[in-house]
């Protein structure tokens, strides 16, 4: 009997495949908690073979139209179900928003990203979610749809804990948006793991930063960490040590320093908490000199 | 459980099939279909074996559902030559000595063929990089590198070679 197999014996489930949003939003508040929505499935269908998921119904939103958009106009708006591999080859996110990309480029390999989606990621609340980080940096408001309605909410409330978000049962998160940077902008993002691909992030890093007119003083600044807290979180008093301050080897380390002590990693088999406390001291200035680099040379 | 009816478009033929809704594709292939060039291993799109292209773009068949692909075109590595003969990547990664157990190859070739379909020019980098989704224990990866960066010199010189590409 092959691994396959055994897996198959806990595993059934029903299949929808509804082909508008209000269908799936009905299917949705008709079986509540028992259903699942399905994307991208890089998550999902891992959890169901493990057996730690066991929906009822599996709602796939493949065929519900709308959802994979990308729109830009005073903000930009991602459809929950806009792949990676759409991220990375989308050429409005190669300037100012590169973090976007160099988020989306280190998840999985080839056949990960060409399924797997923003909305999945952000759904399931992993701690270590590359995407989510630079989703993070960027002010992003998440609208959900669900039985009572349509709601919008910060995405830095959205999860809770690992794996846990506000999201309510039958509720379908339906799309991501974030506004258009400022002029003098720009974002970053670095990740740090043992290999360059198909690896968990030990420690990310996602910056964004807006230079007031001077070129040299911190007009704004977002600044979230992966994989150092149940969930992926803002270096909220780092970012307030930059505020008005101007952009130095100095000011730079230090906000490194203050986010390295505001962030708390666990030790686990992929490094130490001490390590990762360190990373972050190390990847904070440097995403944000990476950040400064591009405002001043955008061809950079 | 019920069974649900399906109509898969595999190798430019259709295949009408049976299968319980929680079915993958990767499961169908090799169990209903007799497909068993399409591998399995870790079932969690971790290794690469299981992947097939799906409207020309590669994926893990391990976590695809067979019900999603209905109507959809999919390759496997049966499907990537004529009966009888051989890709350009497979004559390739013969050539460059690429294969030693060959339990990934399907996986690599298929992975390979999506991104020279999608790359005319690609680097070395480019090929590791569009390759990582895909384990391999034994080859250490060099020559299967050099069989695919060979392929993609003969299909520039060669429109001949060229025809090759699937239809997307």
């Amino acid at each position: 009997m092959s691994a396959g197999d055994r897996k198959e014996e806990r595993v059934s489930f029903d299949y929808h495949e509804p082909t508008t949003l209000r269908e799936a939003i009905d299917l949705g508040a008709r079986f509540g908690g028992d259903a699942r929505f399905l994307a991208g499935g890089t998550d999902l269908m891992v959890q169901i073979h493990r057996g730690r998921l066991s929906p009822r119904h599996v709602v796939s939103l493949q065929r519900v139209p709308g959802l994979d958009a990308i729109e830009v106009d005073g903000t930009v708006t991602l459809g929950t179900r806009v792949t990676h591999r759409r991220v990375e080859t989308t050429a409005g996110f190669q300037g100012a928003l590169r973090a976007l990309v160099e988020g989306a480029e280190v998840v999985g390999g080839h056949q990960v990203r060409n399924v797997a989606t923003v909305g999945g990621n952000i759904v399931n609340a992993s701690p270590a979610a590359d995407v989510v980080v630079v989703l993070l940096a960027l002010d992003t408001t998440l609208t959900c749809l669900g039985p009572s309605g349509e709601r919008t909410q910060g995405l830095d409330s959205f999860a809770t804990a690992p794996g846990v978000t506000a999201l309510r049962p039958g509720e379908l998160l339906t799309r991501v948006s974030f506004p258009r940077l400022a002029s003098r902008s720009a974002t970053a993002f670095l990740k740090a793991g043992r290999r360059r691909a198909m690896e968990i992030s030990i420690v990310c890093v996602a910056a964004r930063l807006t230079l007031d007119a001077d070129v040299e003083r911190c007009r704004d600044v977002r600044i979230a960490l992966g994989a150092v807290a149940p969930i992926a979180m803002r270096a909220r008093a780092a970012e307030r040590y930059l505020e008005s301050r101007p952009l130095t080897d100095e000011t730079v380390r230090e906000a490194g320093r203050i986010a390295a002590a505001e962030c708390r990693p666990i030790g686990d088999v992929r490094a130490s908490a001490r390590y990762r406390a360190l990373l972050v001291g190390t990847l904070v200035p440097r995403a944000l000199n990476r950040c400064l680099e591009r405002i001043r040379n955008p061809a950079s | 459980m019920t069974r649900i009816p399906l109509s898969l478009i595999i190798n430019g033929q259709t295949f009408d099939v049976l299968a319980e809704p929680h079915r993958t594709l990767l499961d169908v292939l090799r169990t209903d279909l007799g497909l068993i060039g399409t591998k399995e291993n870790c079932l969690e799109a971790e290794c690469g074996v299981c992947t097939v292209l799906l409207e020309g773009a590669a994926v893990n068949a391990c976590i695809l559902l067979a019900a999603q692909c209905q109507g959809r075109a999919i390759v496997t590595i049966e499907g990537l030559a004529a009966p009888g003969q051989l890709h350009p990547l497979q004559q390739a990664f013969i050539d460059h000595g690429a294969v030693q157990c060959g339990y990934c190859i399907p996986g690599m070739i298929l992975a390979a063929k999506a991104y020279l379909d999608e790359n005319s020019e690609p680097d070395e980098n480019g090929v590791r990089e569009a390759l990582a989704g895909n384990l391999c224990r034994c080859t250490g990866y060099q020559r299967i590198v050099e069989a695919v960066l060979s392929v993609a010199r003969t299909v520039r010189a060669s429109p001949e070679a060229a025809s090759h590409r699937t239809a997307r």
